[in-house]
């Protein structure tokens, strides 16, 4: 038995967004094609449509982030939304209230959508689970589990440059096991039909039966190159290199970074991505970061547009919901 | 409850691994007759005694009193969570007759005190008879011996770690050949310290997609190594509870073969689930010991069958509603087991290619064996009664939980529920305790 998936409401539609697991092609597609829409409004005079006017999104950020959390914030206020952010990394937790208890304050707060970001794995599931059913629930990171607005974007950049998935071959590098974001992307990669997803690194790196995923492992970053038309770079954290995982950031490179001599044993048009924050010299060259084929920024001008699309779907969906409900 | 100094005639049951229908009867609390198909007729019956009482069992088996290796009863020290007197009430309910207690209480079971608190408190709750497991070190610490002999006289048949690890190999080196002094067993579970340490899930597909800190095979196995070895090398009397894998049984198998002084049992649900439950992130199914792999639970099943595994636990861990309401690693592990144990017990026989006697068997004569060196003689003539008797079509009722709860017993923390047995790919569930004989009294569940 598994609980069931506690993203879709009644009407089977999406009612949080927790993982990229339960969701089909079609509806990858629909997001991704919302979030075109909204690519636009970016580059406006006026940068803001009113589709989330009178709501209030909040923040709720259990661990530290900058990058994550700007990006909703500024998608939420482009979709004209009030966004409450509410710092958890110092507050109530570290003073011992559950995160039951947090979110039942928070509930009270009246807001209509939690953004959430904790360190536990499966903490999203069990917050939309517990949740008020007047409150939309968006991931914004759980543990090693899910990044699934990461997920989109990645895919939404991956699709402005190479259009159809069918034909790309994509190379994952790095810390897989401990990653939430490569978690998403091949998840989003294999929904999409990609023709193959290759992941790289250190068998410390790879979590076990990978391959169940959909992927396949490479132990070579140089062989996992040859014909790879997308290539991702993850974050090798600090903490990683104190432990037995990796003996050192200079070995790590020197095997698994991804430099201009081995940027070349992929297709000449390949793209190079990271979700950043990014190491130098860690996981990628700084001239392969900053090169033609980076697209490392236009992801994160992407991610906004996808957490735009994302919000007004849920938020649509809600609305949908309340009036059929309050027709019934 | 009843005292049972009358007599007490059960007529129409089936005695355990029989197919005749006997008459037993008992006589200050032990079995004085046991008559097979016999045809007395009712006048002769009570003889016109108003003290002798007649149960009429009909459909109902006898079944030896069973013996759990492994129970937390959560008191002292985790009173929110369980009772001594409610979780032993819940383990007579289930069958059990005698329950070993984890010493992982507050203070730990490692001091006569305890250890006597314990005692009253099982003996003034009436319920399950309750035997402490001494710990190992001194607050299950890992580092220092606990007062075992000390402890062993004052009534602790076994000392372990509970789930604790135990760091240093000098140490239960040390306390191997201490324990082998005085002839006192170690039950002892498999786990390494460090690997897999902050892990909660197997460590396979479902740990991966679930992004779960897992916990590897060799967590187990590098522990059982070590514990194996020395128990070569110490002689002393080793119980690895509650196994998980496929190639911990393997080395069990391996060591019993040379002869090494070494018993093992296997937790209730590790024969049913797997850590495909764990899919959606359900916290009932977060267990200490994980449940692993398909094949891993097939060779549990077939260890058992095979009687490479000798016996079978409760690994009962109630806990309060709290302990579950958080995200999965951030939840506390374990099961109360004692609800359902005995529908799940009764699903064995078909799982196992076992005789029902033959199930019961690791439930009763394995862990006496184990605990006593003894043969179990509850449903022996001229021998205390310790048995119960079990409606195999009996269902578990709601109200069951309610009538477990005025006991104290509080734990609900279980998977199973009148509504998931199917989606859990078990069959009906059925069986229930309806009378308990056992110490002198007599335990009614209607």
């Amino acid at each position: 038995m598994s609980l069931a998936d506690p993203q879709f409401n009644a009407q089977g539609q999406l009612h949080h967004f927790i993982d990229l697991d339960g969701l089909d092609r079609a509806l990858l597609t629909q997001i991704l094609d919302t979030a075109e829409g909204f690519a636009g409004v970016g580059d406006r005079t006026v940068k803001k449509v009113p589709l989330l006017r009178g709501k209030t999104v909040a923040n709720l950020f259990f661990e530290n982030s900058t990058r994550t959390r700007t990006a909703f914030e500024l998608a939420a206020k482009r979709l004209s939304a009030d966004i409450l952010n509410v710092d958890l990394v110092t507050s109530s937790t570290s003073k011992g209230e559950s995160l039951l208890d947090t979110l039942r304050v928070l509930e009270a707060l009246q807001c209509d959508m939690f953004i959430v970001r904790h360190g536990d794995s499966g903490a999203a599931h069990f917050i939309a689970r517990h949740v008020s059913p007047s409150i939309n629930v968006i991931n914004g990171g759980d543990g090693q589990h899910s990044h699934p607005t990461q997920g989109i974007l990645d895919m939404f950049t991956i699709r402005r440059h190479k259009g159809d998935f069918s034909n790309l071959c994509v190379v994952i590098i790095g810390d897989i096991r401990h990653s939430r974001v490569a978690r998403s992307d091949i998840s989003a990669l294999v929904k999409l039909g990609t023709g193959e997803v290759r992941v790289v690194g250190p068998r410390t790196l790879i979590p076990a039966d990978i391959e169940s995923l959909g992927v396949t492992v490479f132990p070579s970053l140089d062989k996992a190159m040859h014909g790879a038309d997308v290539i991702m770079g993850l974050r090798l954290q600090k903490e990683r290199m104190l432990s037995a995982t990796v003996p050192s950031s200079g070995e790590f490179y020197r095997t698994y970074g991804l430099t201009t001599e081995r940027l070349a044993l992929a297709k000449p048009d390949a793209l190079v991505m990271h979700p950043g924050p990014t190491n130098r010299g860690v996981e990628i060259a700084g001239s392969v970061a900053d090169g033609s084929q980076s697209v490392i920024l236009e992801q994160v001008t992407n991610g906004i547009a996808v957490r735009m699309a994302v919000m007004s779907i849920i938020m649509g969906n809600a609305e949908n919901l309340r009036r059929a409900e309050a027709s019934a | 409850m009843n005292r049972s100094n009358q007599r007490i005639i059960i007529d129409n049951v089936r005695m355990l691994g029989e197919n005749r229908i006997s008459r037993l009867v008992i006589t200050d609390s032990r079995i004085t007759s046991l008559q097979v198909d016999a045809g007395i007729e009712q006048a002769e019956r009570s003889d016109g005694d108003a003290s002798c009482r007649l149960i009429d069992a009909q459909g109902s088996i006898a079944v030896p009193g069973m013996l759990d290796l492994y129970a937390r009863l959560r008191e002292p020290g985790f009173t929110r969570k369980g009772s001594i007197a409610g979780e032993s009430h819940a383990a007579l309910r289930a069958g059990f007759t005698r329950v070993l207690c984890a010493p992982d209480t507050n203070p730990a079971i490692d001091n006569v005190p305890t250890v006597e608190l314990v005692r009253h408190l099982a003996e003034s709750g009436g319920g399950a008879q309750v035997l402490p497991i001494a710990a190992l070190t001194t607050g299950l610490k890992g580092e220092q011996l606990s007062e075992l002999a000390t402890l062993q006289g004052a009534g602790c048949p076994m000392a372990g770690q509970a789930d604790h690890p135990l760091e240093s190999s000098n140490v239960l080196y040390s306390a191997m050949e201490y324990a082998a002094s005085f002839n006192l067993p170690l039950i002892l579970t498999a786990r390494d310290a460090q690997i897999g340490a902050a892990g909660c899930a197997h460590t396979g597909a479902v740990a991966t997609r679930l992004g779960l800190p897992a916990i590897p095979v060799a967590a187990e196995t590098v522990a059982l190594a070590r514990m194996l070895e020395l128990c070569r090398e110490t002689g002393c009397r080793l119980h690895v509870s509650r196994l998980s894998s496929a190639r911990a049984v393997q080395m069990i198998d391996a060591a019993k073969q040379q002869a090494l002084p070494v018993t093992c049992d296997v937790g209730l649900h590790h024969l049913f689930f797997t850590d495909e439950h764990l899919a959606g992130y359900d916290s009932l199914f977060h267990s200490a010991v994980p449940f692993r792999s398909r094949s891993d639970r097939d060779a549990l099943r077939s260890g058992l069958s095979s009687g490479i595994i000798d016996a079978i636990c409760s690994d009962h861990a109630p806990h309060d509603k709290d302990a579950g309401l958080a995200p999965f690693p951030a939840t506390e592990p374990g099961l109360a087991a004692y609800r359902w144990a005995m529908p799940l017990i009764l699903q064995l026989p078909e799982l196992l290619q076992l005789s029902l006697a033959q199930v019961f068997d690791r439930l009763t004569q394995a862990p006496t064996q184990i605990l006593d060196g003894l043969a179990h003689t509850g449903l022996s003539t001229d021998h205390p009664a310790d048995f119960f008797l079990l409606s195999p079509d009996g269902r578990i009722e709601q109200d069951d939980a309610a009538q477990g709860a005025a006991h104290g017993a509080s734990g609900n923390n279980h998977p199973l529920n009148l509504h998931t047995a199917e989606s859990l790919g078990l069959g009906e569930l059925c069986g229930k305790v309806t009378h308990v004989f056992t110490r002198g009294r007599v335990h009614l569940f209607g």
